[in-house]
């Protein structure tokens, strides 16, 4: 019972950031909405007995990478008037949930004939860190490896293209 | 009880894609992948619960991986681009049209 109320509150938190996402014409308020759709989704790790993914998602998500793209913004220190026009953003919200309806009905369908299972507390140890871990480094070793390789080549990336100096200027 | 963080799933991915088809703000149409990320995050971790397995959790955390290398990846170009046009106009960035 207590549990149904924590997820109500924290999807209508989510659904809300996001749509303030949407909605927002300043990016600035994009972002803050979207950190409280973060924290809420954090919150709706908690109740599936995520711990793991529940801190990873308060601190690379939340903390990190918001704050990166908050930083971004406000280094660029975007005025009203550097803001592109959207005249015409209402009739496209419109319709774009015109056609999104259909899928969204279809996809309700779908998930209505997955099988349930009761909110209670699973085994002590599920989704520790310890047995994430054991997953991770047995089953899932080789994705692990190709993920680090990809956050290097990101690394080596971002640093040409940000750091670039540009000759003869 | 998994099919409602499945529903909420299923929102939250499509108000991402709303946000990707309507923004011309290139800052709100990175967020919305981001947000669009969020949503298969919750499904999988969904799904992890319900078969009691840790894949999930795995899958999970290889996604915000790749988000926060995708994140810095296009904040990169974003400066750049900015830089080269002042603008933030997703309209203006279309240096591949023939």
């Amino acid at each position: 019972m207590f549990s149904e109320g924590l997820f109500y509150a924290f999807s209508v938190l989510a659904v809300l950031g996001a749509l303030g996402l949407v909605l927002f014409r300043h990016p600035m308020r994009g972002a803050m909405s979207l950190v409280v759709t973060m924290i809420s989704l954090a919150g709706l790790y908690s109740l599936l007995s995520a711990k793991l993914i529940f801190v990873l998602q308060l601190i690379v998500y939340a903390g990190a990478i918001m704050s990166l793209i908050i930083f971004i913004i406000m280094f660029l220190n975007i005025q009203d008037n550097d803001l592109p026009v959207e005249e015409k953003r209402f009739a496209y919200t419109a319709g774009g949930i015109v056609v999104l309806i259909p899928v969204v009905y279809f996809l309700i369908k779908i998930a209505g004939t997955i099988p349930g299972v009761e909110a209670t507390i699973v085994g002590s140890g599920f989704g520790g860190i310890k047995e994430v871990g054991l997953v991770l480094f047995q089953d899932w070793l080789l994705p692990f490896e190709i993920v680090s390789l990809l956050l290097l080549v990101t690394l080596v990336g971002a640093v040409v293209l940000a750091g670039k100096r540009r000759v003869g200027k | 009880m998994i099919q409602d963080y499945l529903i909420l799933s299923i929102i939250l991915f499509c108000l991402g894609i709303l946000g990707v088809i309507t923004r011309r703000n290139v800052f709100t149409v990175f967020m919305s992948i981001e947000l669009m990320l969020n949503a298969a995050n919750l499904a999988f971790i969904a799904f992890s619960r319900l078969h009691e397995s840790m894949d999930g959790h795995v899958l999970a955390m290889m996604i915000m991986a790749v988000a926060a290398a995708e994140a810095a990846l296009a904040l990169a170009v974003v400066i750049l681009l900015h830089k080269h046009k002042g603008k933030l106009d997703t309209n203006v960035f279309s240096l591949l049209r023939g």
